[in-house]
């Protein structure tokens, strides 16, 4: 078993969204591949987590779901962005954007107090 | 934001559980079938695929647990589970649950009956502005005031702030023959403005309508919206019209919104006038200056932050100058001084006037009493049973909680099973309720003027049922449920639920609660029995005249006859009908007995000092000859009025016995003088003729009275009002229509109204019937309840000690033995019950003291009668499970072991 860093609980629906923002609408199986993916396998996602953070952002009405059918025909539940998940996205990205900066400053003191 | 939208999705998601759980399983098997097929790809042998997808996802259950728990919300799930398994818990016992649900509709119904009774009575506020500031003026305790004493406390800058004033009447809307009645108000100027009421239409009255005879646009009305709707049919037109009332023109100027009912609870008012016009009805003897007429109620608003208390205090300072503005000049001395002594206070006023508040307060909090105790004793039998229950279901407990439930978690369920009997029992005692204050206000009106209590079931009765229906079900809910999980795992487990000697131990709560139902059913009878005695004793009593078949005939003459010919009408009207066929006999009278019209004076024996100490207070009547004839009166001495006793014959008197027993003793009054003092037209020297057994005057329950009758033809001061009694021989119903034709044809114009003597009379009596049959009614329940309740416990305990009888009747015990074994539990709770009910019901009595009637409230038959019932229904009640349990066959009773 290598050791790969499990995805924070906070930062999943960030990738989540972020992900259908860019493939548009996609299956849990597919997102859950695009993550790792995107982070180079270097993430390890719990393909079961994903789903109750599915469900999270769909209740919250950012994301949008319908049954469809996979590229090699099978039945899937697609997922898509809604306009409040767009408009949420780059507010998200935006926090993280900040939050990582500040926490930079920790990881670089003398710049930081400079 | 969002997040009260997920909330709301997630509270959705309660519904429809089935289909979301198939479409999650397929949303899994569809990414798990995906990922075998990638790993199929990539070469792996179709097993490995599928088991490293597996690998991959995790637990697929505790995946589902976790969006199951995000999809809804995880207290109401496991509340909803706790309803489905609590329904179909009582689908399982249907008798039971009935049974409960039937008894906790009846007593919710019964409570929520009654409340909505009181509340509207007593508690609900008057639509208006600001109605906990309203307070009533009272003049020594008592309400109402005269006008000039009104004027008086109106202009003079006082502590109550505005000021309003206000009396109820009766407007007559006929042009001639019988009334057509209307409910109306004499109100002050600033009324409707004080109040807070806008108009629906056209213009409420304004200071300057409140004027001596009628203010600047002559007499004007405001009619009520119903009135309006009733009457007019709702048209705009109405403003302007021309109302008549008692034969006088009145212009409409406007319409209350459908809100406003006036400031009485009982009645919604039809029309109000301004107490200015008052003169218009009585231009030869108006209220208006009168210092001796107490007709008028007023209210007050009080400032911010000043309390009633308060409002009292500032008063004080006033009121010896209202008092010496008003004192009234005709009064003798002693009068005066006490006139000048009253003191002026405010209380508050926010539910408005009650009738019914004043007269049936005490029964109305009485029956709320019973009813309330009729609901405990509902809820011991449902906690009984529940108890039984949960011994049945140890075993079902003990394995939950071995296998790992938490006591609150089974706490929780089992509340939730007793809350469901109350939610099931609520809808049925609505509408229990809405029949039952319908039939109790029916019960309390009177035919020719029905309550008109405003039932509707506001946030006030809505929040008493909802306190009542959860207060009952913890009471009876929670001992069963603690009891139930107190019951530990392992021993519950081990004893293998089986009756044995420990059994009758345990049930010791059960055995308390049927104590206490019987102390309250012991009560509750007790209260029937003072009650029913109550309506006996009022009914026999004896009213010193025969009231069947007596048609009392009410003329009014209004404006229309001056009073020096009032008597020869009355007269006239008189022969007439004693003419008329079916009619045996007739007679006139001032005051109809039951009227509620009384009036007095004083009278001592002719000779006695007038300053006398003696109390000489006399009750006073006028009759026409024949009247004691006709009411079946029994003349003691002397003789009867006859037509010889009219203007300036000498003065004569009719006295009752009373009055000659408390003046003459053991002399005989006939021939001898009363000197009489009623008013400056009634004074002076009367020739004692007749002396007639004591006759009731105005109410059943009065003590006796002396009474003192004068002929109606030898009145100085004739009223335009009077009464004809006519005996008849006929059914009223033909003869009505003739005695109709013959006042027209006496006067057109004159108002009559028609009414039987007996139903005005039994009428009188119908607080006490009321009481006594909603006593009686309730206390047969109660009874019936608590003989179910300690049967239901004999059987189960007896069924309980199967084995303890089986082997006691093998060792040779004889059946009598057996069934005195039984029985002795039975005796040591009736008792211990019955003891306890006694010492409760005579520190209660004291309170229903005023509704009990020739009978002391601590009445020992009563008591006694009701300890008797109850003990030989509840030996009855415990004899057949006795019985059965002396017929066990002893071998089968243990075998079943």
């Amino acid at each position: 078993m290598n050791s790969k860093p499990d995805v924070w609980q906070g930062t999943l629906a960030l990738m989540v969204l972020k992900t259908l923002e860019r493939t548009g609408s996609l299956h849990g199986y597919g997102i859950a591949r695009q993550i790792e993916q995107t982070s180079a396998d270097l993430l390890k996602v719990n393909y079961g987590t994903l789903y109750p953070a599915l469900l999270k952002l769909e209740q919250e009405g950012y994301i949008a779901s319908h049954w469809g059918v996979s590229d090699n025909n099978r039945k899937a539940k697609y997922y898509e962005l809604t306009r409040a998940g767009r408009k949420q996205v780059e507010k998200e990205a935006q926090e993280w954007e900040r939050m990582t900066e500040i926490v930079a400053r920790f990881l670089s003191p003398k710049e930081g107090l400079a | 934001m969002r997040k009260l939208r997920g909330w709301i999705v997630r509270f959705g998601s309660l519904f429809g559980k089935g289909r979301k759980d198939r479409e999650l399983q397929e949303e899994l098997e569809s990414h798990i079938q995906m990922h075998t097929e990638d790993n199929l790809r990539s070469g792996m042998t179709a097993q490995e695929a599928r088991r490293q997808a597996m690998i991959k996802f995790g637990g697929i259950e505790s995946t589902k647990e976790a969006y199951c728990e995000q999809r809804g919300l995880p207290l109401l799930d496991s509340l909803v589970q706790d309803l489905r398994y609590a329904w179909r818990n009582l689908l399982g016992s249907p008798g039971f649950a009935l049974a409960s649900i039937l008894s906790l509709a009846l007593g919710i119904g019964a409570n929520t009956a009654i409340f909505s009774i009181v509340n509207a009575v007593m508690l609900r506020s008057l639509p208006v502005k600001d109605p906990h500031r309203l307070v009533q003026f009272t003049i020594d305790g008592d309400g109402t005031f005269t006008n000039p004493l009104w004027e008086e406390i109106r202009d003079r800058q006082n502590a109550c702030g505005e000021t309003v004033a206000y009396s109820s009447t009766e407007f007559d809307l006929a042009e001639e023959g019988e009334r057509k009645p209307a409910r109306g108000m004499w109100v002050s100027g600033d009324f409707f403005n004080v109040l807070g009421v806008q108009p629906a239409l056209g213009r409420l009255f304004a200071r300057d309508d409140d004027v001596h005879g009628g203010g600047k646009q002559g007499p004007v009305a405001v009619i009520s919206h119903d009135f309006w709707q009733t009457h007019f049919s709702g048209e705009p037109g109405v403003i302007g019209k021309v109302l008549r009332l008692d034969r006088q023109s009145f212009e409409i100027v406007g319409v209350t919104p459908q809100a406003f009912r006036g400031l009485d609870s009982d009645h919604g008012y039809e029309v109000a006038i301004p107490i200015g016009c008052e003169p218009l009805f009585h231009p030869d003897r108006s209220s208006l200056g009168n210092r001796s007429t107490w007709w008028l109620n007023i209210l007050g608003r009080l400032p911010d932050g000043v309390t009633a208390h308060q409002g009292s205090e500032r008063l004080k300072v006033v009121a010896a100058g209202i008092m010496q503005e008003t004192l009234p000049g005709d009064w003798d001395a002693a009068g005066k001084q006490s006139y000048l002594k009253q003191r002026l206070q405010v209380v508050p006023a926010a539910a408005g006037f009650s009738g019914v508040r004043s007269q049936y307060g005490a029964a109305l909090l009485t029956v709320m009493t019973v009813v309330g105790f009729v609901l405990l004793i509902a809820c011991a039998n449902i906690a009984n049973l529940l108890l039984a229950r949960a011994a049945a279901r140890r075993r079902e407990f003990s394995i939950r909680m071995a296998i790992g439930a938490g006591r609150a978690r089974l706490i929780r369920q089992l509340l939730t099973e007793s809350l469901l009997l109350g939610l099931l029992g609520v809808p049925a005692g609505l509408v229990l309720a809405k029949w039952g204050s319908r039939f109790l206000v029916r019960l309390l009106s009177t035919a020719g003027d029905p309550l008109q209590i405003d039932l509707s079931l506001d946030g006030m009765v809505l929040l008493f049922t909802a306190g009542l229906t959860v207060g009952t079900c913890l009471l009876f809910g929670l001992a069963p449920a603690f009891r139930a999980v107190r019951v530990a795992a392992h021993e519950a487990l081990s004893l293998a639920s089986r009756g044995t000697v420990a059994g009758a131990n345990r049930f010791n709560l059960g055995k308390a609660l049927v104590a206490g139902q019987i102390a309250l059913c012991l009560v509750l009878m007790v209260a029937a029995g003072l009650f029913s005695a109550t309506l006996r004793n009022v009914l026999r009593e004896p009213l010193g005249f025969d009231q069947h078949k007596v048609l009392a005939i009410e003329i009014d003459t209004r404006q229309l006859v001056p009073a020096d010919q009032r008597i020869a009408l009355f007269e006239t009207l008189l022969q007439k009908v004693r003419q008329l066929p079916g009619v045996a006999s007739a007679a006139t009278i001032l005051f109809k007995p039951f009227s509620g019209s009384a009036q007095n004076g004083f009278a001592f024996p002719d000779g006695e000092d007038e300053r006398d100490t003696r109390d000489s207070r006399t009750w006073l009547n006028r009759v026409s000859p024949g009247y004691f004839k006709t009411m079946r009166a029994t003349i003691l001495a002397g003789r009867e009025f006859e037509e010889g006793d009219k203007r300036g014959a000498e003065k004569v008197v009719i006295i009752d016995e009373k009055t000659a027993r408390d003046y003459f003793g053991t002399q005989d009054p006939i021939g001898q003088c009363l000197r009489g003092d009623f008013g400056p037209n009634t004074k002076g020297r009367f020739l004692i003729i007749g002396v007639v057994k004591d006759m009731k005057y105005a109410e059943i329950r009065e003590p006796k009275r002396r009474t003192a009758f004068l002929p109606m033809a030898q009145n100085g001061d004739p009223s335009p009002r009077v009464t004809i009694l006519a005996r008849l021989a006929a059914p009223p119903a033909s003869v009505i229509p003739a005695i109709r034709a013959a006042t027209t044809e006496a006067r057109h114009g004159l108002s009559v109204s028609f009414g039987e003597l007996e139903t005005q009379i039994s009428e009188s009596f119908r607080q006490e019937k009321a009481v006594a049959l909603l006593s009686s009614f309730f206390g047969g329940l109660a009874l019936f309840l608590a003989v179910v309740g300690l049967y239901g416990v004999t059987s189960y305990t007896s069924a309980q000690r199967r084995n303890e009888i089986g082997i006691r009747m093998a060792l040779g015990a004889q059946r009598n033995a057996v069934i005195w074994l039984v029985l002795r539990d039975v005796v040591v709770i009736i008792s211990l019950g019955a003891a306890l009910g006694l010492a409760i019901a005579l520190g209660l009595a004291r309170l229903i003291a005023s509704l009990v009637y020739g009978l002391s409230p601590h009445d020992g038959r009563s008591f006694l009668f009701a300890a008797l019932v109850l003990s030989i229904a509840g030996v009855l009640a415990g004899i057949f499970p006795a019985w059965r349990a002396s017929r066990l066959d002893p071998s089968e009773a243990l075998r079943c072991e």
